[in-house]
Formats: C-alpha cells, structure tokens, sequence
C-alpha cells in the first residue's frame, strides 16, 4: 500500500465561458516508479476526463510537459513522485498563453522567437551533391551539440524573473540557441550581425543574472556561461567607437576560444 | 469552417514530414505542415542512435558502400522489401547526411589516431585514418557488414530535425501545430487535402492542397508496452485507410525492440550493444552468443527480441513486479563513455528507473518499437489508389524495410525518403495547371467529422479510456512477438467486438469548449482499432514466419508462398480489412537466401527467371 | 529589419551600467578601507581625511560619486519593478520559485533605494561639516546618525557585493563550474567587510563618549 498522494491542480479553460480559475484536488494511491505523468493519466482516465496537460515522448526527450510542480517549473514526465511531498500543486508555465488547465501554448512562443533570432545556419554556399562533406573537428561538433540539447521546454522562460515582468524578453533559451551558431564555423554572422538581434533590453542585455534558468533547466546546459559569452561579445559590439578597437578585438576573442 | 489552401499540405512535421516540406518549399511551392505537437517534440526528436548511410570514413565503415548497405537492408528486410527501393534509398542515403551537415547537424566527426572500440563487450584497438580527420563518422548498428551508421552523441533524431526546423523557419514555412487530421478530401480519384480539428478550440479547418504528404509516423500506441510516443497513434494511416481506396501495406510486420526499459517502456538506444553493451539474464549469463554465435547481441532486432523472448520462456528471465526481464550491461564501458556518447540512456536509466548505468545492470525487454507497415506507396512516395496523395517516413510504406528494418535505417529512412519524395511532389506539381477546389468534397468530409463527433456526444456507452486498453490488451495478449493461429483468431474476434462497442462510445467529461483531451483521443480510437485489425487480420493471413513476423505454427519463411506484401483495403462497414497481395519487390538484386542469422528454414520459391534478376548498377 | 547602428544609446546602457557599477564597488572597497583604518588608530584616518582634503580630492571625488551613483540608478532603473503589478509579480515569483538568486534581486532592488537616499544625506552632512576627522563622525554618531549607518552599512555592502557576483555572472566571468566559490568568497567578503564597518563605528562611538 503506497502513500496517499494529493494533487492540487490548476484548472481554467480560457475558451469554456462556464470556466473560472481555481485550484482543485485529487487523490491516489502511489505505486513505486510513479511519475507525474504515470499519475496525471490517471487522474484523467479515472477521475476526471476535462482535465487538460500535455505529454509527448514521456522520457524527458521532447520538452512537451513543462509544468510548475510545486512553484518550481520541471518536466512532468521525468519527475517521480518519491521525490516529492505527498501534498502536489501543479500550475501550467507562466509567460506562456494558457491553453487549459496544465497545457500552454509553447510552440507559437519558440517558432516567434526563433524567427526573430534567426534560428538557422547562414551560409552563401550552395550544396553540392558531389563532394564531400566539410571537415569538422570532432570536439567543436560535441561543443555545438551540447547547446543543441535545449528540448524548448520552456522552462528556463518561466523560472526567469526578467521574462515574468517583460514579456518581450526573448529568454535564456533564444540566447543559447544563438551561442550554438555563434560558434558554429558554418553560419558566418559576425558579432555585429548576432548584436543586431539581441544587442539590447530585450535580448542578452535583458538578462539580470538571476541564474534560475540554469538551475531550473532539465537538460542541464549551462545556459548562463552562454548568456555571459553572447552578452560580453554584444557589450563589445555596443561600444564600437568608444573602446580602442585593438582592446576591443583582444577582449572579444576570448568567447570563442573558451567555453 | 475557417479553409486554407496550398500547393503541399504536410500532415506531419517531424523529420520525414519537414524534409518534405523543406524540398518543396525550396522549389517556390507554397507549404502548411499541420502537427499534433509544435514540430520540434514530434516523435523524431527522441531516436537517438543515429542513421544509416555508407560514407565509409571511419575505420571499421572502410570499404562500404551503397551497394553492401542496400544488401545488409535486404537481408534485414527477410527479403520482404522492394529492392528497387531499398537500392535508391542506400544510394542516395549518403548524399542526404552530407546534406544535413550542410545545413547545420553537428555529426560527430572522425578523429585520427588510435581509438579503443568495444565488440561484443571486448575492447579493441583500431587507428582512424589520417586523411579522414574530421569527415562524418560512423558507430556499429545491429544486423550490418560495417559500422556505417552518422550520429550525433546520442541525441541524433533530436540534432536533426531542430536543424530542418531551422530550415523550415528560413524558408518560412507555415506550421500549423495543435491540428489533428480527422478526414482526408478526395473526390474518388483525387486527394483534395484534409480536414483537421484544432487542438487549442476544437474547431474544425478546411486545408485543401494540390498535394498531400501523409508523414504522422508509426502507431505504436495500439500496443500497450511501446517505445511510441503518445501521438503515434497511426492517425495518418487512419486517414488513409478511411477512404476505402488506398491500401495499407504490411501492416502485420511490427518490429520489437530489444532493449525497452521495464517499468517506462522508455527505449534505451541500440547504440548501447553497438558500442558493446552485452545482455544478460537472471544469472548475469552472457546468454546472446549461444544462440547467435557470430552476430551476438548485433543481430537484427526481430531476432534479438525473440531470443531474449526464447530465452525468458525457458525460466532464465529477471522476476520483477512489473513482469520478467533481462539485464543490459554497459558497466564496462565506463563512466566518461556512458556519460557523453551515451548520455541520453545515463539521464534515461537516473532519472526514471532509479539505476546507475556506470555501475547497475539495466532492465530491459523487448519493447514494441517501429511499423515497418503503413500507406502503401510507390518508389516516388505516391499513394496507391489517390493521385496526390504521398506519403513518406514510418507512416508510409515505401517499403525499404520488409518485414524487419534495421536499426538507424529508419532515421535515415525519413530524409532519404522526405529528398527522394519531396523531389517527386514538386516534379508532380510542376506538371500539373493550378486546379481548382470545390467546396463540394470539403463540405462532405468536415459533415461527416462533425457527424462522428455528434455522435460521440450522444453516446451512453464506454469511453474512449477503456476501449482504447481493452484493444492494447488485445494486441499485447495475442498479436505480440511469438504469433500462432489460435491466438491470432482470437485477438481478430475480440478486436471486432471491440470494434462494435466504439460504435456507442461516450464522453465522460462531456466535450467541453476549448481544447478536449479526450474528444481528440476519442476520435482516434475506432480508427486504431481498425489498424490493429489489420495488422492481427494480416498477420493471421500470412502462414509464414518473415523478419519481425513470426509464427509459432509456420516456423519456415515461405518463399514459395509469402514472398509478397499485403495490401489491406477497408470498405465502408465492413468489421475487418479486406486482403489483397503483391509481389515484394518487381525485381531482384540479391535473390532470396539465408540471413546469416536468425536460423529458421526456408522454403524455396521458384528460381528467378533471368529478366527478374539485375546487377546492382543497372536500372529495369 | 534594419541592422541597429553600433552607435545606437539605448544599447550601450548596459555597459554604462555595468562600468559605473564597477567604479561605484571599487570606490566602496576603498572608502570602507580608509574609513576602517580607525580601528588601527583615529589619527590614521585624521590623517587620510586631512590628505584628502588639501589635495582637494575629497571635495572633488564627493559630488562626483553622487552623480555617478544618480548615473548607475538612473541606468539600473529601468530594470527596477516601477511598472504596474511588476512587483507583485517577482515577488509571487520569487517566493514560489524559492531560488536564492532571485531572492537577492530583490535585495538589490530595495538596497538600491535606501542607497540612493542615503548617500545623498551622508555626502551632504559629511561635506558640510568640514574638515573630515573622526571627532567629526563621533559627535555625529551620538547625534543620532548611528540608526543610519546601522541600516546605510550594510545596505552598501549588500549592494555592493551582490553587485560584483552579479557582473561576474552576467559576463560570464563567473561559470557554472566555479560559481561556488565565487558564492563564498563574496559572502566572505561582504563579512569581512561588514565586521570592518562595525569595528570602526563601535571605535569612534566609544572616541565620542
């Protein structure tokens, strides 16, 4: 016989005229392995079929399930239940646009904001079926796919207070994503064509240091050291003509050659 | 109803769905992908071993090429393939990764020097080339002459299609994610496009298209212990089996996968026996070489998951609470291997089964994993049946894979298919006037949606929870990995009844407005129900033993008989799929023999008339 | 879009901030320094305070930092919760997300306040109530300046120290692999600062009884 589990879940379904916010609660018995989405299905195949959330690749792969579990954003999925208390409050993501109850509109969020960093490589050469393919170090490979990791859960945009008060902060994760083709010998932007994108309150200069991005992120990518790199370089970019440009050049290399 | 229109409608937006989208929107075409999901979480992003392509760079990959691929597939496939397909997927497969790598993937990339690789559990010592420093490397996959297979860590799927998404927002294409496709449009002769139920209100959307891309991926979720993520539910195919016109193919080969985790079901990459991870059984016996003293744990997954299914009936499986199992050990390949080529399977084996892959043991056992069958499609990826209709990926059956497809082939499958297909779309739009839609057809399909979902609201009967699990009880039940008459029969009968009873399915919340749950889970079930009628029906059909296909009551491949696909049609009313069979493949290049692993006999068909019989190289 | 000319002031806030910042925390770390070496002796700081004064730096370096320290808040402020609910909502955040770095922006907000204000009586009554002696500060401790400094002090040093993690993390100096010991030394030193700062108030109240 398991623990008594006790969720406490947000529900509200913006488009149903009959629906108010409130929180309510369900209870069930706890087996072992059980995960938040072991336990949400449940909830709405035996108790209550309204119940909205959003479940995916249910292994932690896909980022569809970022919830608020007990005030702290997380992937529902990969959250089993012996770790917590047996009281549960779940919340769908702030920042996002509700959609019901636990699910919130994450895709059109990320496909905006990867437009508006130009989410891809740029490149004026043309592929040639015939050749062979560029050579790539192995080690840079590995570095540009440690911050290709990011699943765009959404989490690190909810746990960051800067995206809670400024909705246009575009967010750790458009952040990382730009480092990763900031170092990606590919796409051949320079520092002055990433400062056009994020050189500003909205983009890297927005951020406060918080850290709670990386604390919160479920693929543990250091999404601080990347914010520190972009904004170093877009800071150095800031101050075209006010810097000595050989200091400027000195300090603006070390991004690359780190991280 | 609010109606879109465009040149290619993709249903679909994961890698075979998006390539698709990205060759015809390169084109100047118009394109809308509709998506259950934003794209980025389709099911695509968690393969994670790699994809199968004969670039030779790495040492233990020197010497291949297309033509040794297209061979380890074939025989793969159990000579179930179309080998003229199969030929232009090997060929082209290497084109299509450079391509990738173009466009941004980080494959992992060789490094020159002396390396220590695992076989069989064995470290050896091998020296990658100088010369081929930093091109596209390569790791072991099950059941091929070469290790041949591009990845990226193991985060391969994942890489990939956030690179063609990328793509995709370069090119500007329009996503429509939250849609679910309900109905396809066609007037008999033609598809027209679809209609889809919006995720976010629940409205219904008109899409009309000079060309439609099924490309929605497997239906793993008929079975209750799948690998499949929760949408791959076979909605495409449902779609296309609706219209009574266009066949499924193959539906009975359904491939297991070894090493699925027990309690999760979670999949732990078949890069982990690639990079010599062994699996034991109760007595953390190495019992694999016993059966398959050549190949091992890197035979082809069907046999694999039988000789584990073999092995755990004769009394050597792991007892657990959650059913037997057996141990997969990849201890020995130490923690700095473990925690960056196979770091997904370390975050996988911490975070939900509670087990330290560095120093515990595993627990896995073989896992339903991938439909080898779906839309029946010709080489160009056109549905039979439906001019206009395409499909590619898990969800087509183009059919490269036979009755049994190799590990990293179908990853690969997905951008060879979505370049080949893609290509074709657009020569076909190319050659056709901009057409005109009616709203005729539109009017009628979007009634008969909005008709099911009255209907649905009506109903007093079970809810869609409990027909769903009585049907994947079913198919676990009967139509699992070991197949026999008696059983196949029974899980038919049960599969109609249930069949039947969705017939007064009920809501139990209600449909409220706004998105709903379970009314889009509800609209699925009578159509995954008839799926898994036709892969019980078929696999009851076919007195044969082939690749992932195995019964119990016809041991022997039966080359006389069986070497042929099914083709299952649905008509209107009726409670089972009605069966139609073509030849496998229109020719052969490497006639039907022995795999080489697997043992089973064969029964010999008619030897191949000359003209049947064609070099490698040289076209029919 | 249209590329953003390098040259663009809105974009170079940031760095004016950050580089103020900096200036403003070397300046602290000097000044509690000078100020704590009344703790070896009173005519130490006489001393200084006497060599400040002729070579006119002092009188020069006071109104300066003011401007500079209006400069850093004017920058810094349009980070601040002034808007509607903004508050509010960091601070719901904040207690929900139970993060001690969000929690220290906050520290930072309010110290940034009671700073602003403080600084400006400080430099005022310091200024006028010349020359700079320990004496000086004594007699104005016991006339009921030591209530400011118990609050003014540490306020600095929160600010400041804080102030100087956060630069290191927002640049990158700070990484995810030493961010641990940047935590403690900074703590570290917000202490050893703080028990300077009380050593040499509890020494010049005790010069002025």
């Amino acid at each position: 016989m398991g623990r008594k589990l006790t969720f406490e879940i947000f529900r509200y379904t913006p488009l149903d005229p009959a629906s108010t916010p409130h929180m309510q609660q369900y209870t069930l018995e706890e087996h072992p392995s059980m995960t938040l989405f072991i336990a949400l299905n449940q909830i709405r195949e035996m108790h209550d079929a309204t119940l909205q959330f959003d479940f995916c690749c249910r292994a932690g792969i896909c980022g569809s399930c970022g919830m608020v579990i007990n005030g702290r954003p997380g992937l529902a999925c990969h959250t089993q239940t012996r770790d917590l208390q047996d009281h549960i409050t779940l919340h769908p993501l702030p920042v996002f646009k509700l959609l019901g109850d636990l699910s919130v509109d994450t895709g059109t969020w990320f496909r905006n904001v990867g437009t508006k960093i130009e989410s891809w490589i740029h490149t004026n050469k043309e592929f040639d079926p015939e050749a062979q393919e560029e050579r790539m170090d192995n080690a840079l490979a590995n570095r540009i796919f440690e911050l290709d990791r990011c699943v765009e859960c959404g989490c690190c945009v909810a746990a960051c207070g800067t995206a809670r008060m400024r909705e246009d902060f575009i967010g750790a994760t458009a952040i990382n994503r730009l480092a990763r083709f900031y170092i990606d010998p590919r796409d051949n932007r320079t520092p002055a064509d990433y400062y056009d994108l994020i050189g500003d309150d909205n983009g890297v200069f927005g951020c406060m240091g918080l850290l709670a991005c990386d604390n919160v992120c479920p693929k543990q990518i250091p999404l601080q050291d990347q914010l520190g790199i972009m904004r170093r370089m877009s800071t150095l970019e800031s101050v075209r003509g006010i810097l000595p440009e050989f200091l400027r050049k000195k300090l603006q290399g070390c991004g690359h050659i780190e991280a | 109803m609010q109606t879109f229109y465009c040149d290619v409608l993709c249903m679909g937006a994961g890698l075979a769905g998006e390539r698709v989208a990205v060759e015809a929107a390169q084109a100047g075409f118009k394109v809308i992908c509709l998506s259950i999901v934003p794209p980025r979480r389709s099911h695509s992003s968690a393969a994670q071993g790699g994809m199968q392509a004969a670039l030779g760079n790495s040492i233990m990959g020197e010497g291949d090429c297309p033509e040794i691929h297209f061979k380890d597939t074939v025989k793969g496939s159990d000579w179930g393939c179309d080998q003229e397909v199969a030929r232009l997927f090997a060929t082209t497969a290497p084109i299509a990764m450079r391509e990738m790598a173009w466009m941004g993937v980080p494959w992992n990339r060789v490094v020159a020097g002396e390396h220590t690789y695992y076989k069989g559990g064995k470290p050896f010592q091998a020296t990658e080339k100088a010369e081929n420093e930093g091109l596209i490397h390569s790791r072991a996959f099950g059941g091929t002459a070469k290790w041949r297979t591009c990845y990226t860590s193991d985060g391969t799927g994942h890489a990939v299609l956030f690179t063609l998404d990328n793509r995709m927002l370069q090119l500007g294409v329009e996503v429509h994610d939250r849609m679910q496709a309900e109905a396809l449009v066609h007037d008999g002769g033609h598809c027209l496009g679809c209609v889809a139920r919006n995720l976010r209100t629940g409205e219904l959307t008109g899409y009309f298209a000079r060309a439609t891309l099924i490309a929605t991926g497997g239906f793993g979720r008929i079975y209750r212990a799948t690998t499949n993520a929760v949408i791959c539910d076979g909605g495409g195919q449902i779609t296309a089996l609706d219209t009574g016109i266009v066949p499924l193919g193959n539906m009975e080969a359904v491939q297991f996968h070894p090493t699925g985790t027990v309690p999760t079901d979670i999949l732990v990459t078949e890069g982990c026996r690639g990079d010599g991870g062994t699996l034991l059984d109760v007595n953390e016996y190495r019992f694999m070489p016993d059966y398959e003293p050549e190949k091992a744990e890197l035979a082809s997954r069907d046999v694999v998951s039988r000789r584990m299914t073999e092995h755990m009936r004769k009394g050597f499986g792991v007892k657990s609470p959650y059913g037997e199992h057996l141990w997969l050990d990849i201890r020995h390949l130490g923690e700095q291997h473990i925690t960056t080529n196979l770091r997904e399977v370390y975050d996988i084996c911490t975070h939900f089964l509670g087990v330290d892959p560095i120093r515990q043991l595993i627990p896995v056992r073989p896992t339903q994993h991938y439909s080898m069958g779906g839309v029946r499609v010709n080489k160009d990826g056109h549905a039979y049946g439906l001019e206009g209709l395409f499909a590619a990926g898990e969800a087509a059956c183009w059919d490269m894979h036979g009755f049994n497809r190799l590990g990293g082939n179908s990853l690969a499958e997905t951008v060879v298919a979505g370049r080949i297909v893609g290509k074709k779309i657009v020569e076909f739009l190319q050659g056709k006037d901009a057409g005109s839609f009616t709203a005729r057809h539109m009017n009628a399909a979007a009634g008969a949606v909005r008709e099911r979902i009255d209907a649905l609201r009506r109903g007093t009967g079970e809810d869609c929870y409990a027909l769903r699990n009585a049907m994947q009880d079913v198919m676990m039940e009967y139509v699992g990995i070991f197949r026999n008459g008696k059983d196949l029969q029974t899980g038919v009968n049960k599969l109609q009844e249930i069949l039947e009873r969705c017939k007064n399915m009920s809501l139990k919340g209600g449909g409220r407005p706004g998105p709903d749950g379970e009314l889009a889970m509800a609209l699925r079930v009578p159509g995954m129900v008839r799926l898994a009628l036709c892969v019980a029906y078929g696999a009851l059909m076919r007195t044969e033993s082939r690749g992932a296909h195995a019964r119990e009551d016809y041991p022997e491949r039966n080359d006389k008989d069986w070497l042929t696909r099914t083709l299952a049609y649905w008509k209107e009313g009726d409670t089972l799929p009605t069966l139609k069979y073509e030849p496998a493949t229109p020719f052969f290049i490497l006639p039907p023999g022995d795999r080489g692993y697997g043992g089973g006999k064969i029964i010999p068909g008619e030897s191949i008339v000359e003209d049947k019989l064609l070099p490698f190289g040289q076209d029919a | 879009m249209t590329p953003r000319s390098p040259g663009d002031v809105r974009n170079r806030l940031d760095f004016w901030q950050a580089l103020s910042g900096a200036c403003l925390a070397l300046f602290i770390c000097v000044h509690l320094v000078l100020e704590g070496s009344v703790v070896l002796s009173p005519s130490i700081t006489n001393g200084i305070g006497w060599l400040l004064e002729v070579t006119y730096a002092a009188q020069i370096a006071a109104p300066l930092i003011v401007l500079l320290i209006l400069f850093h808040f004017w920058i810094a402020a349009r980070k601040m919760p002034f808007r509607a609910g903004e508050l509010q909502i960091f601070v719901v955040h904040s207690k929900a997300l139970r993060e001690p770095d969000t929690w220290l922006w906050l520290v930072q907000v309010f110290t940034a306040v009671i700073i602003l204000a403080g600084a400006f009586f400080h430099v005022y009554t310091v200024m006028t109530d010349m020359p700079i002696t320990v004496a000086g500060s004594a007699r104005r401790l016991h006339s009921g300046w030591l209530l400011f400094h118990a609050v003014f002090l540490p306020s600095i040093i929160l600010h400041t120290g804080i102030g100087i993690y956060r630069l290191a993390v927002k640049f990158g100096v700070c990484r995810k692999s030493s961010r641990d010991r940047w935590r403690r030394a900074v703590w570290i030193g917000m202490g050893c600062y703080l028990a300077l700062g009380v050593c040499a108030l509890t020494r010049v109240w005790f010069i002025g009884c």
